[in-house]
């Protein structure tokens, strides 16, 4: 019977390493392409901050710099948790990561919870973009473009957090069925860059639409 | 076989260097800095972002082929930024009709 780690091992690959390697590259190279998708949104979102740098930040003092932090507090600590269920299931205690990766899934569900009170408070208070948007800003125009790339960017990043969640579920389950073992965890690996990858997107979200307009 | 990883005690380090940068974050928006708001904002996720990749990613611990996407992909931005800022940026310099 051919031992775990060689099971797993697919038969275009010469060893367990060229295949963890491609993994990783892989997984890499989707996050570069992942940048792209992200990077026109933000390289948008300058062009747009450059022509109506009175009006973005005044849409900026719209947001609520306490959930904000918080949220950015809590995705920082489900990143933690992730990189611990990795650690922990390299040294094969896999019982420690499946339930590390249920806590990240929970903590991403807090995150994407008041994510959404956030948007429920911008709708109240008459912010969302479209006809019940309301300002009595002469740059109301321009508040109101900054919360369509607020609701744009925050919401395509809400629906990777969405896909990260599930995904973590599912590999949480994985590993309880007995996928994976200390000398096989790839697909762990590359989970763990998705969600840090996600993570850091949201840093950078964190930082062009919360801090510009707290000073207000 | 074995793929790069820290220990506990490091992730938790760069952890609280994280949330601290968050603090931080916070507290310098609330000093009107006008354009150098944004600029100190930004400065401090890339600092958070290259945390974030080299540990809890561990692209410290990678092999340059990693390290070549990830210089890739970062190549790959700098264009796209550059040009269009290169573009809106010098609209209002020249007296071209129609602008």
């Amino acid at each position: 019977m051919p031992s775990p780690t060689e099971s797993m091992l697919r038969e275009q690959y010469g060893t367990p390493e060229q295949q963890r390697d491609s993994v990783t590259v892989g997984m890499w190279i989707f996050l570069a392409t992942e940048v792209m998708f992200f990077g026109g949104l933000f390289a948008a979102f300058a062009v747009y901050h450059m022509y109506f740098t009175r009006g973005f930040s005044e849409g900026s003092a719209e947001m609520n710099i306490v959930l904000g932090s918080i949220n950015t507090a809590v995705l920082l600590t489900s990143s933690l948790t992730m990189a611990l269920a990795i650690y922990h299931a390299a040294a094969g205690r896999l019982v420690r990561t499946y339930w590390l990766l249920l806590l990240t899934a929970f903590i991403g569900l807090v995150f994407l919870a008041i994510k959404f009170t956030e948007y429920y408070q911008h709708y109240q208070e008459h912010k969302a973009p479209g006809m019940w948007f309301e300002s009595n800003s002469p740059y109301a125009s321009a508040i109101e473009l900054f919360f369509v790339f607020y609701f744009i960017m925050t919401g395509l990043h809400a629906l990777h957090m969405t896909i990260g969640i599930a995904l973590v579920v599912i590999f949480a389950i994985r590993t309880a069925a007995g996928w994976f073992s200390a000398s096989y965890h790839t697909p762990l690996e590359a989970l763990g860059l998705y969600w840090h990858f996600v993570d850091i997107v949201w840093i950078y979200l964190f930082a062009i639409f919360y801090i510009v307009g707290l000073h207000k | 076989m074995s793929a790069p990883s820290f220990r506990p005690k490091t992730y938790v380090s760069v952890y609280g260097v994280l949330l601290a940068l968050v603090l931080i974050t916070v507290l310098v928006g609330y000093v009107d800095l006008g354009w150098g708001t944004e600029f100190v904002a930004v400065t401090i996720a890339t600092i958070k972002a290259s945390l974030v990749a080299m540990f809890f990613m561990h692209a410290l611990a990678e092999k340059r082929l990693v390290w070549l996407v990830i210089a890739g992909a970062l190549v790959w931005f700098l264009i796209l930024v550059t040009l269009t800022m290169g573009d809106y940026i010098t609209r209002s310099w020249l007296p071209f009709p129609g602008k």
